[in-house]
């Protein structure tokens, strides 16, 4: 489980669990609506970045760079 | 995958490369630097950091892509997000997530992405540019031209771009067929370069060769444009002979011809005076084609540009002009923004190589759609240049306003919006003209022009002309003539009357500011708007002028003054005048002193009704003299005038006069014949009672009497016609015409009228010449029979005094006692008296003479009447021959008259 950086001590550890547990759910389920592509972990990596702080439109411009790349490899070796 | 809470980023970015790359934590080094450098090098975002609004971004884009049941779920979910709380940065994933969105049905949002590239003023990504230029130069580069179709391209097409097309969809192995590839089945050479550009393809720089063109379906859609300049890849090292122009050197050559430059290899070609390609280059015939398609903007601009240029120069070229090219200035500049939008579109993608997907960039195609409207825009103008050159002013404006006639709505509206820019001066001159009468026209450029030349005695007549080349086509004849008129008055009131009444007084209509708006409604209103504006002008202003003219300078008095003293309208006055002139005028011509004659007609006026005429009109009755030929008595040269001066100098002008007098002449002899009748009837009268007693002169005296008579009808007649026929009835038609007049061009027109009436009634015009020539020898006649009459009576009396003499002197004989009468006497007597008899039959043949002449001239007069074309003369010709006296004698009187009551001039 990913640990969110919002909860805090306040909150009981599982209490808190569960709400990050939900979290993930909707987020994954927004991701799935909106066609990102992301799948529960690179989702949960992305989120922890975000909620770190870095720039979520240089986020995704790497994400979608970086997606290019297999297919260039694939096409590569053909 | 299990990880402690609290990651350094480093790792969860390793950890990220190594899931999307679906690698090991070892390939990834080379795409973790880089991600590192992607992510890392941007920390602050450039976008506002509201959750709310991402949210309705993303609802919106879902509604969009008509997804409503996902969007209510997206609410949903949203909210659950919401009240969870567990996220402290929920802008910020949510921002991600909308990023990597995509739309299943990506292709039809193609173009609109552009938009939204457009619309958006920084970059979605604010990288640093150097990064990726520097990319590529690490990696060998390699230009197949046929290579990288298919799937290579739809790879490449799955660049970064914001709404991308991207071929990992849903993480997918095998990405579906972009069925939207753009047609490279026709391009066959620029292709291959355009694909390598994507940075995402910067890591498969080498697969270049081997994809068959025939993968890829064509498609109508955006073609795959090229977004990475090929100079760039020329900078690398060319391979390949020949030299190829790609789409993207095309763009930009394009981009400069649309301004008239040249471009590397779109030239302008003089000879043909169109843009060519340069032959050797290797292009495409499609592209080639679209390519000179495109550059016929270019060919337009220059037109448009090298006539606002040359005219800009022309210092002597107007205000309309100016105006016209300020007009097409304008629209040169709004050609140019779009110009702008182009270049820094181009820039974008410079600066962006990598984010800007492959349909967001320029290809020819989309240069030409774009392009169209401006293209029709500049067409329209560049026919407008075409029509309008050289010319200027008003001309220029009607060759504007021919081209509004057109039922295209949207070159309507352009033309119209330039035609009222144009026509700005024009009507700012009317507007001046018509309400003071002022013209400042140094380019000659409106439709009235002024002679400098004119002094203000021909102010009115001379001095202000309608050019009519410069008459705008909206505007008539008949406005412009108006025009003319009323601007006329208004400087005739100022100059000549002395009338210095600021305009605004005299027109009611209060001038309202001529704003540039009010041309343009006048375009949609055209005839109205301008007519009532004129109308109320002329009206105001020749209502004006007439009271005028009519109240401080008494125009119509004037008039009848003429009347009653050179049209012998005063009876009264006239007949003294000559009563009072006769023992003058009856001496030699250059006997006659002009101050004498001036005393009597003095004396005249005092004595007659003419004494209660205003003193400004007897002031200005005067006597003349005409110019004496030898031989001449008095009463050839003697002659009345009418001194006028000032504003009725405008109506009366010197040819009026001159034709005034010539009336005055006529009118004058034939009123003379009058008079010379009366006074042998007079004769006849007093002389008939003391001739009783010589009953051999009563022959001759009746035959006088016959003659006379025959002269007095024939003058009675004539007289009758003059008065009636000729004066009369023009007076009256002239009276009514001047009263009823709207403006002086009027009065000026009747009165003009009636002098040509008068004079060609009168027998004084050229053709009547040989009828004048007749008239003039009955006149004579009458006069030689006056002279005749005269030696007749003389004798006759003189006899008669001696005859009674000798019965005196025999009578005393007798009283005294002598002789009555001796023999010596009675034999002188008797001698005389045969004498005097003997003298009777030279009398009697004289006479004769006379009238056998006089019958002649009459006889000729009246054939001469009955050809003539005018019908009171034919009229005249019955009454003078009533009882058909003449037609008994002359045959070709008695030729029948024909349908139209008038003989054939050839008989």
């Amino acid at each position: 489980m990913v640990s969110g950086r919002g909860t805090r001590a306040s909150v009981s550890a599982a209490a808190n669990l569960n709400a990050v547990r939900e979290t993930m759910d909707v987020l994954l389920e927004i991701s799935r609506i909106l066609n990102t592509g992301l799948d529960m972990e690179t989702l949960s990596i992305c989120l922890r970045l975000c909620e770190q702080g870095y720039n979520p439109e240089a986020l995704s411009s790497g994400i979608k760079e970086l997606r290019k790349v297999p297919e260039a490899l694939k096409a590569l070796k053909m | 995958m299990a990880t402690p809470d609290q990651k350094s980023p480093n790792v969860l970015l390793q950890n990220l490369c190594c899931r999307i790359l679906g690698r090991s934590e070892a390939d990834v080094a080379q795409q973790f630097q880089f991600a590192v450098r992607v992510i890392g090098s941007n920390f602050a975002p450039t976008v506002e950091r509201d959750e709310f609004l991402v949210a309705e971004k993303i609802k919106k884009e879902l509604i969009r892509q008509r997804r409503e049941a996902d969007a209510a779920l997206f609410s949903e979910l949203h909210r659950k997000l919401h009240s969870q709380g567990v996220l402290k940065n929920k802008w910020s994933i949510l921002y991600l997530l909308l990023n990597l969105s995509e739309d299943p049905r990506r292709q039809a949002n193609k173009v609109s992405n552009y938009a939204t590239l457009f619309a958006q003023a920084l970059p979605r990504d604010a990288h640093s540019t150097p990064y990726y230029y520097a990319r590529p130069q690490t990696l060998p580069l390699n230009y197949q031209d046929r290579g990288t179709q298919a799937v290579q391209s739809s790879g490449s097409l799955g660049s970064s771009g914001i709404s991308s097309i991207s071929m990992c969809a849903l993480g997918g192995p095998a990405p579906p067929p972009q069925p939207l590839l753009p047609g490279q089945s026709h391009q066959t050479l620029g292709v291959g370069d355009c694909l390598r550009q994507q940075l995402g393809s910067r890591l498969a720089w080498t697969l270049t060769a081997n994809q068959p063109s025939s993968q890829t379906p064509p498609s109508k859609g955006t073609p795959n444009a090229v977004s990475r300049s090929m100079t760039r890849s020329r900078r690398e090292g060319e391979t390949g002979g020949a030299v190829e122009i790609t789409e993207a050197a095309l763009v930009r050559d394009i981009l400069y011809v649309f301004q008239g430059i040249d471009g590397k290899n779109i030239k302008m070609s003089n000879a043909e005076n169109c843009y060519k390609v340069e032959g050797k280059a290797n292009l495409s015939k499609s592209l080639r084609d679209t390519a000179v398609r495109l550059a016929e903007l270019g060919w337009l601009h220059n037109k448009i540009r090298k006539y606002t240029d040359q005219r800009s120069l022309d210092r002597s070229f107007g205000l309309v002009g100016q105006s016209f090219c300020a007009a097409l200035h304008q629209e040169l500049k709004e050609y140019y923004r779009l110009l702008s939008v182009l270049h820094s579109q181009l820039q974008l993608e410079d600066d962006q190589g990598v984010n800007l997907g492959l349909e967001s960039s320029l290809t020819l195609r989309r240069l030409l759609v774009w392009t169209y409207d401006p293209k029709i825009r500049l067409k329209t103008l560049a026919a407008l240049v075409d029509h309008c050159q050289g010319r200027k002013g008003g001309e220029l404006a009607s060759a504007v306003h021919a081209y509004t006639r057109t039922g295209d709505p949207y070159m309507r509206s352009l033309v119209q919006h330039i035609l009222s820019l144009v026509s700005h001066p024009v009507l700012s001159f009317l507007y001046r003209w018509i309400y003071d009468g002022e013209l400042e026209d140094t380019y000659h450029e409106f439709f009235v022009a002024s002679d400098p030349t004119v002094k203000t005695d021909r102010l009115w007549h001379d001095k202000y002309t309608l050019r009519k080349s410069m008459i705008p086509s909206f505007m008539t004849m008949d406005q412009s003539r108006k025009v003319l008129l009323i601007g006329k008055s208004i400087n005739f009131l100022h100059q000549v009357c002395h009338d210095q009444t600021p305009t605004t007084k005299m027109i009611a209509v209060t001038k309202s500011a001529e704003p540039p708006q009010d041309a343009a409604d006048l375009f949609t209103d055209l005839e109205n708007a301008f007519q009532g504006k004129i109308d109320a002008a002329y009206f105001e202003t020749s209502k004006y002028l007439l009271d005028v003219l009519n109240k401080k300078y008494s125009l119509l008095d004037h008039m009848q003054a003429m009347r009653r003293y050179l049209l012998l309208g005063q009876g009264d006055f006239i007949r003294h005048l000559m009563d009072l002139l006769k023992p003058e005028l009856v001496r030699p011509a250059t006997t006659l002193y002009q101050h004498n004659l001036t005393g009597i007609l003095e004396t005249a006026v005092r004595a007659t009704n003419a004494q209660f005429d205003s003193p400004e009109i007897l002031r200005r009755l005067d006597v003349r003299l005409l110019e004496v030929s030898p031989g001449d008595t008095g009463w050839d040269v003697f002659s009345l005038d009418y001194h006028v001066d000032g504003p009725i100098a405008t109506v009366f002008t010197r040819e009026c006069m001159s034709h005034y007098l010539r009336v005055f002449n006529f009118l004058w002899r034939a009123k003379r014949m009058e008079y010379i009748l009366t006074d042998i009837r007079k004769g006849h009268m007093c002389n008939a009672k003391l001739l009783r007693n010589m009953p051999e002169l009563s022959g001759v005296l009746h035959q006088c009497h016959i003659l006379a008579s025959e002269m007095v009808h024939f003058i009675h007649q004539m007289q009758y016609y003059i008065t009636f026929e000729v004066l009369e009835c023009s007076w009256d038609e002239l009276w009514n015409r001047v009263q009823q007049a709207q403006d002086l061009d009027h009065i000026i027109a009747a009165h003009e009228a009636f002098l040509d009436t008068i004079t060609s009634r009168c027998l004084l015009d050229s053709g009547s010449r040989v009828l004048l020539n007749q008239l003039r020898a009955v006149f004579d006649q009458i006069i030689e029979l006056q002279n005749a009459q005269d030696a007749i009576y003389r004798a006759a009396l003189e006899e008669l005094q001696r005859r009674l003499q000798f019965e005196e002197k025999k009578k005393q004989h007798e009283i005294e006692g002598q002789w009555g009468v001796t023999a010596a006497e009675e034999e002188e007597e008797n001698r005389r008296i045969r004498e005097f008899q003997e003298s009777i039959p030279k009398m009697c043949s004289q006479l004769q003479i006379l009238t056998h002449f006089y019958q002649g001239i009459v006889q000729q007069f009246l054939v001469l009447l009955t050809t003539s074309s005018d019908e009171s003369l034919r009229f005249l010709s019955f009454r003078l021959d009533f009882n058909e006296h003449y037609k008994a004698r002359e045959p070709r009187l008695r030729v029948s008259l024909g349908t139209r009551g008038r003989r054939s001039a050839h008989m």
